[in-house]
């Protein structure tokens, strides 16, 4: 991660560090999300069970993430809610994306 | 019905050339953003309503920054500010709210030659090529099953998925090619490309899916102009909002603040 230290009274003092840490914060779950795209896929997962590898491998991430910033959320993100939950939906359609491909051009294809 | 077994060839012919050139596209479009946002040169604010309207912005912009930094004032700096802003008959934001509001701009707005540029930018880069891919991939590659979704769907997306392919009782999860673009459209190659291909910090908006909401919005909405028909509104939330706001010099504060910090960096 970025520098730690986001001071967030209610002066509101976000520096850019706070936007840097969402920005790798963003890389790190595209790549979870692509990574989970391709277990997917190549397993020839089926149905519902593939998109509970998504969230299995979601929360992986975020639980790495978590060890790695000793689990202080709040010198590092606004929010616990924001660093580990928030943004679920907005990666799932890259890994239905991913999921699709690859899941046709090993299986089917 | 059992599983349909598909041709290697298209594979080889269909399914990668479709993502290969999507990706192409799409990266030449960011490439192309970019070559016109540094041709832009300075816009000069000519017209007397531009004026205005910047004029309004800065108005509204400082009255946000007063409202969200209240703390870094002592006392009497904050009253003044407030006061310049907020009185009742020589504030600033009074004044501005009691201008009439405007007319419809649109028709003002349209004769703007540097609005309009900016627009014709703007479609040139996201809509057309989408258009185009769509047209490229629906003539080229019609009429046959390409793949198969791995997960179950009801039959209104058959006409979706299926489109060109006229099988009844064919399940569901057999997709034609279009479908694979509509996927690879939705599903963000931007994301990959950002992972790729750089670390611009100012990447933050994706302009496909902000695009396509205004089309589905119907009516042109542009960025720059921002709510023309009722300024007054605005500026009155603005007054009542700084009227509003409870203030303490943070300063004061600070002792405490620093007593607490000290304890914890010693603790540790």
């Amino acid at each position: 991660m970025e520098e730690p230290k986001v001071e967030l009274d209610d002066l509101e003092v976000n520096q850019d560090r706070l936007k840097q840490n969402t920005i790798q914060l963003k890389n790190v779950r595209v790549y979870g999300s692509l990574n989970a795209g391709v277990i997917a896929g190549i397993l020839g997962m089926d149905g519902w069970i593939g998109i509970g590898i998504y969230v299995a491998i979601f929360f992986i991430v975020s639980t790495c993430l978590a060890i790695k910033m000793n689990f202080k959320v709040k010198e590092y993100f606004k929010s616990s809610y924001d660093a580990y939950y928030s943004g679920i939906g907005t990666d799932l359609l890259l890994f239905l994306m991913i999921w699709v491909i690859f899941h046709n051009l090993v299986n089917i294809l | 019905m059992s599983d349909i077994l598909i041709d290697d060839r298209i594979r080889d012919w269909v399914f990668l050339p479709i993502i290969i050139v999507m990706f192409m596209i799409q990266m030449f479009r960011g490439l192309l953003t970019k070559y016109m946002d540094n041709r832009k040169t300075a816009q000069k604010v000519t017209s007397k309503a531009q004026v205005a309207e910047m004029i309004d912005k800065n108005i509204t912009q400082q009255s946000q920054r007063l409202a969200r930094l209240h703390g870094l004032l002592p006392d009497q700096s904050f009253k003044m500010k407030r006061a310049y802003l907020c009185d009742h008959e020589q504030g600033i934001l009074t004044k501005a709210s009691q201008k009439p509001a405007k007319d419809p701009m649109q028709s003002m707005s349209m004769m703007n030659p540097v609005a309009m540029a900016d627009m014709l930018k703007q479609n040139l880069s996201g809509i057309v090529f989408m258009a185009l891919q769509y047209q490229w991939v629906s003539y080229f590659f019609s009429g046959f099953v390409i793949g198969k979704v791995p997960f179950p769907l009801t039959q209104k997306f058959r006409t979706m998925l299926q489109r060109g392919v006229d099988v009844q009782n064919l399940d569901v999860r057999y997709i034609s090619s279009i479908s694979i673009y509509f996927v690879l459209l939705f599903g963000g190659l931007q994301k990959i490309q950002q992972l790729m291909f750089g670390d611009d910090t100012d990447e933050f908006v994706d302009d496909t899916q902000m695009q396509m909401q205004m089309q589905m919005m119907g009516m042109p909405t542009m960025p720059s102009f921002g709510q023309q028909n009722d300024p007054g509104k605005l500026f009155i939330a603005e007054r009542t909002r700084l009227e509003g706001v409870k203030h303490t010099f943070e300063l004061n504060k600070s002792s405490d603040k620093a007593l607490k910090s000290l304890k914890r960096f010693l603790i540790q």
